[in-house]
């Protein structure tokens, strides 16, 4: 039964990959996969967190056709590898199951070898039939060749008849290919777990337990250093804050070159602030200070500076979005927002685990698992006809030529623009370019390769001609 | 630990691999006598790779609480992982050159290979047992 589906997985695998590009073959193939795991793996199928990760795989298998961004594709490929990482064991943290996935996907087919005992008794009876057929094919068809090559020069005759042997029927690249997909399937076929990361993982829960070494003095030392170091550091980020509502008021929204070095030089210093700020906390409330019934001045300390790093975010967020009124949606602005989110899930993640005295994995689990899904969540969107479109309704500044660079996925949107505004003769060469280029990829495509786009340019087209009749 | 039979057979292997890969792009009968040219190169590689990133991690880490299947399960998986990276970045660099991608290709199902020929027992009769 593996061996049947996994063939015909292999097969499939050739005929939606060979020689094509990335359209609905990635969204069939996601299909393919969750059909062979769950033929071997039925029984995991029943699992509720299972049972979410196919149901995330599949949602980004139909934004890889409707949408057919990078990114989708992205979220495609990590959420395949967080399924077969679910499928081999889902009670494990979501890294763990990357690692897990990751490792069954490239290397499931060694692993395998190495474990099982049944096969490699069989394997050692096989062996002596398998090494002599190998014997009885290969070593003819070796010596044949040697020789066909030798004869060849030696005699024109013989080389004319060799030289007429046309294999170009025998698709070896199309095999190999098929080979690919046959290592592939059976490596996902029974997912594997990596022993030592997956029981290591489920040993170890979420909840911080006071040690043995349970020194007062040290602690109290301890609690000291760390009271007075987050005392001055809540009077710094303070002041910063302070002069930095100041600044705010003081910038010139209309000057590019102003409000991006502003922007910037405050992402970087909350990418600093957060990062050590994290760092802090963690080292202090990394084991038995948790438990330290005069922990709680420093407790309120941390809360504070957690708080106030929250309303620096809160700040930068406001100067980003000003930024982005002013000048429009940019890939950067957009990774800025992302960042800034991804920093506050941070900062509460961070609040809970000393507030409910929680270990550094509960940080790890639930940072990734938030990682994970936002960026599904964000898969969902078509970037670059989302900034395209907002930046010609929206933006008070418009840089057409950034856009221009974009995908291709803005070119019928940057055509109507055209059509509708006087741009220079350069833009307008470009834009038309582009256009042209988009039709010709879209109307080259083999039905691998079909998007959405596909069936929304023959729509287009047929409308177009249903005026011209009318007209 | 067999070494030199370990390098012996990696090298077959992997001279297979590349020349099939190889012979898939463009099949010739003019190649045949570099295959067997080849295998010099090829078997330097091979010895190379395992001698200086697989047998040390067996040499510093096998003990007597620390049997080869234990070296194994713990390193094996990040091995795999770190040359299925470094051979993707080969091939994803040499993108239209089959040299480059047969060359990386073979490494990497070799050197995977060559760690399960390190770790299993040599003989049926052999009496070692798995702690699976």
């Amino acid at each position: 039964m593996k061996h049947i589906t996994v063939i015909i997985a292999s097969i499939l695998f050739s005929t939606l990959f060979y020689d094509q590009k990335i359209g609905l073959n990635l969204s069939i193939f996601s299909v393919v996969c969750i059909i062979t795991l769950m033929i071997s793996n039925i029984n995991k199928f029943k699992n509720k967190t299972t049972i979410f990760h196919t149901i995330i795989y599949l949602h980004t298998a139909v934004l890889v056709f409707f949408q057919h961004t990078s990114l989708s594709i992205l979220a495609n490929i990590l959420a395949f590898i967080t399924l077969l990482g679910s499928v081999s064991e889902s009670r494990s943290s979501i890294y763990v199951q990357w690692y897990n996935g990751l490792f069954t996907s490239i290397a499931g087919y060694f692993h395998r070898i190495f474990y099982s005992k049944d096969a490699q008794k069989k394997q050692i009876k096989k062996d002596v039939d398998v090494l002599h057929l190998a014997k009885l094919i290969g070593v003819p068809l070796v010596f044949m060749i040697v020789f066909i090559v030798l004869y060849k020069n030696g005699n024109p005759i013989f080389n004319d008849l060799i030289s007429k042997i046309n294999l170009s029927f025998i698709n070896l690249k199309w095999i190999l290919f098929t080979v690919l997909g046959y290592f592939l399937f059976s490596n996902i076929f029974n997912p594997v777990q990596i022993e030592l990361a997956t029981n290591k993982d489920l040993q170890t829960g979420n909840i911080l337990h006071q040690t043995e070494l349970f020194s007062t003095d040290i602690l109290a030392k301890e609690k000291q250093l760390g009271t007075v170091l987050l005392f001055f550091l809540n009077i710094l980020i303070v002041f910063y804050l302070t002069t930095d509502i100041i600044s705010l008021k003081t910038i010139n929204w209309s000057e590019a070159h102003v409000v991006s070095s502003q922007v910037h030089n405050g992402i970087n210093a909350l990418i600093a602030s957060i990062a050590i700020a994290i760092i802090i906390i963690l080292y202090f409330f990394r084991g038995n200070l948790n438990f330290y019934e005069e922990n709680k001045i420093l407790k309120n300390l941390a809360y504070v500076w957690i708080i106030l790093n929250v309303l620096l975010v809160i700040l930068i967020t406001l100067k980003n979005y000003n930024y982005i009124i002013s000048f429009g949606l940019t890939y950067k602005r957009i990774g800025v927002k992302i960042y800034l989110f991804l920093t506050l899930a941070g900062l509460i993640t961070t609040f809970l685990k000393v507030s409910k005295v929680k270990n550094l994995w509960f940080l790890f689990r639930v940072n990734t698992q938030i990682a994970f899904v936002l960026l599904v969540v964000l898969s969902i969107i078509n970037w670059d006809y989302s900034i395209t479109k907002y930046n010609i309704n929206h933006a008070q500044s418009l840089d057409l030529d950034y856009l221009i660079t974009l995908s291709e996925n803005n070119a019928e949107l940057l055509n109507e623009y055209r059509k509708a505004n006087n741009l220079s003769s350069n833009q307008n060469k470009k834009i038309i370019t582009k256009y042209q280029d988009y039709l010709k990829d879209v109307n080259d495509r083999n039905w691998q390769e079909y998007t959405y786009s596909n069936f929304e340019l023959k729509a287009i087209t047929k409308t177009s001609r249903n005026h011209e009749y009318t007209k | 630990m067999n070494i030199l039979s370990n390098i012996g057979r990696s090298s077959l292997l992997a001279a297979f691999l590349f020349w099939i890969i190889n012979l898939a792009h463009d099949f010739n009968f003019d190649y045949f006598p570099y295959i067997f040219l080849s295998l010099i190169p090829i078997y330097l590689c091979c010895a190379i790779v395992i001698l200086f990133t697989i047998c040390p991690i067996y040499w510093f880490s096998v003990s007597e609480l620390f049997n080869k299947q234990q070296i194994f399960k713990t390193y094996f998986p990040i091995y795999a992982i770190i040359m299925f990276v470094l051979c993707s970045y080969g091939i994803f660099k040499a993108q239209t050159s089959i040299f480059a991608i047969s060359f990386f290709v073979s490494a990497y199902i070799t050197t995977l290979h060559s760690w399960v020929w390190f770790a299993k027992p040599k003989k049926l009769n052999d009496q070692t047992t798995y702690s699976t």
